[in-house]
């Protein structure tokens, strides 16, 4: 039996898609075709795949430009990765376990250690991630510590904004009630890159985006805030970061 | 002299329009072509064309296993950055292009998945990266069990032509019936069945297991 003879409405049968009197008209046609039944057997087990099959989505269009963006700046970014990773032998980010206990100072406690890495990626290609930032707390519990606690990457998009990757370990969660924020700093000046939480041990990794005019804003910061409707920030900085 | 990338993308485009159930693929560059590209002046080229070719699938299969739309684009970008990279890794003659980057997507998912439990969650006003609550039941041996299948239905329905997968996603996917379809598309219910029909003729064959499967598996 051909493909063209078996009975039109089959598929549509299985996918439970017809009327009523279409659907009654199928399973009279089954009950004296042993064919169109082995035929059904057959359609029902692609029906019974199709469950196992993603749901029709596209992914977002911005991807697509991103990875191409990413791939123009070639192997800028892993460059800039090994040359950190140089610095310290023995920097590993997912191999740390310990748990940060990160106190809230005040900005002007909280000392800095920032390493830049920029002279790869200016002048080449304008695709290329404009810094690296290693973020850390204060000096003494950095000095316990292999490697950095955090890292922002910044990316130029093709809109024109920038896309801010930061890479957390074992960053504490939020007091009850509250949250992270990041900063982009200026003197007095600055603007908020976005807000998230983390789960405490482990990698916390979260994408912002900010517009283009943080590149003027050398100072990135990641405060608490919390739950008040208070849009001011708060003073108590948890990773800091600069871009010199 | 070489094939221009970019030439054949075109060329493809126009052969679209004339596509049935599957669209024909005698002329257009490979996979394996495009993969060779990647290491030359034409990378963004061939790169994108894979990407056009695989990123439904991959986006598909990560909303499926992760249960997150956030690990889902992670996924899809970090898929296709390895491409890129890995590319001289890649060896026509052990596997076709397809199965070696499920099992690219595969080995990235699991990963991913780990890195998922330890996710931010999102704030009130949160940036629409960041995660929303994934799937806690599944475990990486899991999604190992079940990205294969659902990458080879993705697969198969990608293989369609637009108007055939349009009528399976409606169907299957939205719920609808034939005669919602023929309302909603504005096609006759004829068509409609016709193209259901013939659509699922070409996913059967498609889904048919093979031996490929123990070859993506390992």
């Amino acid at each position: 039996m051909t493909y063209a003879q078996f009975h039109p409405n089959l598929a549509a049968f299985v996918l439970g898609g017809l009327e009523p009197e279409e659907a009654a008209a199928v399973r009279r046609h089954l009950a004296s075709c042993p064919d169109c039944r082995n035929e059904l057997r057959e359609l029902e087990e692609v029906n019974r795949a199709l469950e196992a099959g993603p749901p029709p989505a596209d992914p977002p269009g911005y991807l697509k430009d991103e990875i191409l963006s990413r791939v123009r700046a070639g192997e800028l970014s892993s460059i800039s990765e090994r040359s950190s990773s140089s610095r310290n032998p023995h920097a590993s980010e997912d191999s740390r376990s310990r748990s940060l206990r990160f106190v809230l100072p005040s900005v002007a406690a909280v000392a800095l250690v920032a390493t830049i890495t920029l002279g790869i990626v200016f002048g080449l290609r304008e695709e290329a991630p404009l810094a690296t930032i290693r973020l850390l707390p204060t000096p003494e519990e950095a000095s316990e510590l292999e490697g950095y606690w955090g890292v922002a990457e910044i990316y130029p998009q093709p809109s024109g904004n920038q896309q801010v990757k930061l890479k957390l370990n074992n960053f504490d969660e939020p007091k009850p009630n509250s949250y992270y924020e990041v900063w982009f700093v200026s003197g007095d000046r600055r603007i908020s890159a976005g807000s998230f939480t983390s789960v405490g041990e482990g990698g916390t990794r979260v994408w912002l985006t900010v517009p283009p005019e943080a590149r003027n804003y050398p100072t990135l910061l990641i405060t608490e805030e919390r739950v008040d409707g208070d849009p001011a920030p708060s003073e108590g900085v948890a990773l800091k970061g600069e871009m010199s | 002299m070489g094939i221009a990338v970019g030439d054949t993308l075109e060329s493809e485009k126009r052969q679209r329009s004339s596509r049935s159930v599957i669209p024909q693929r005698a002329d257009e560059i490979s996979d394996e072509q495009c993969m060779a590209y990647l290491a030359g002046p034409e990378v963004e080229a061939a790169l994108s064309k894979l990407y056009d070719r695989y990123s439904r699938t991959v986006f598909g299969v990560g909303l499926k296993i992760l249960g997150d739309r956030s690990l889902a684009e992670e996924l899809v970008q970090e898929v296709f950055l390895k491409v890129w990279r890995s590319s001289r890794t890649f060896d026509p003659s052990r596997s076709n292009f397809s199965t070696w980057l499920y099992r690219l997507t595969r080995s990235v998912a699991v990963d991913l998945y780990r890195k998922g439990a330890r996710r931010v969650h999102p704030v009130s006003d949160g940036a629409p990266y960041i995660a929303t609550a994934s799937d806690s039941s599944a475990g990486p041996q899991e999604i190992v069990d079940k990205s294969w299948l659902s990458w080879r239905v993705s697969r198969a329905l990608e293989g369609l032509d637009a108007a055939h997968r349009e009528v399976i996603e409606l169907a299957y996917f939205g719920g609808l019936s034939q005669r919602e379809i023929s309302r909603r598309t504005g096609v006759p219910i004829g068509t409609v069945k016709t193209r259901t029909a013939r659509a699922f003729k070409s996913l059967r064959e498609d889904l048919v297991v093979q031996d490929s499967s123990r070859e993506a598996m390992q």
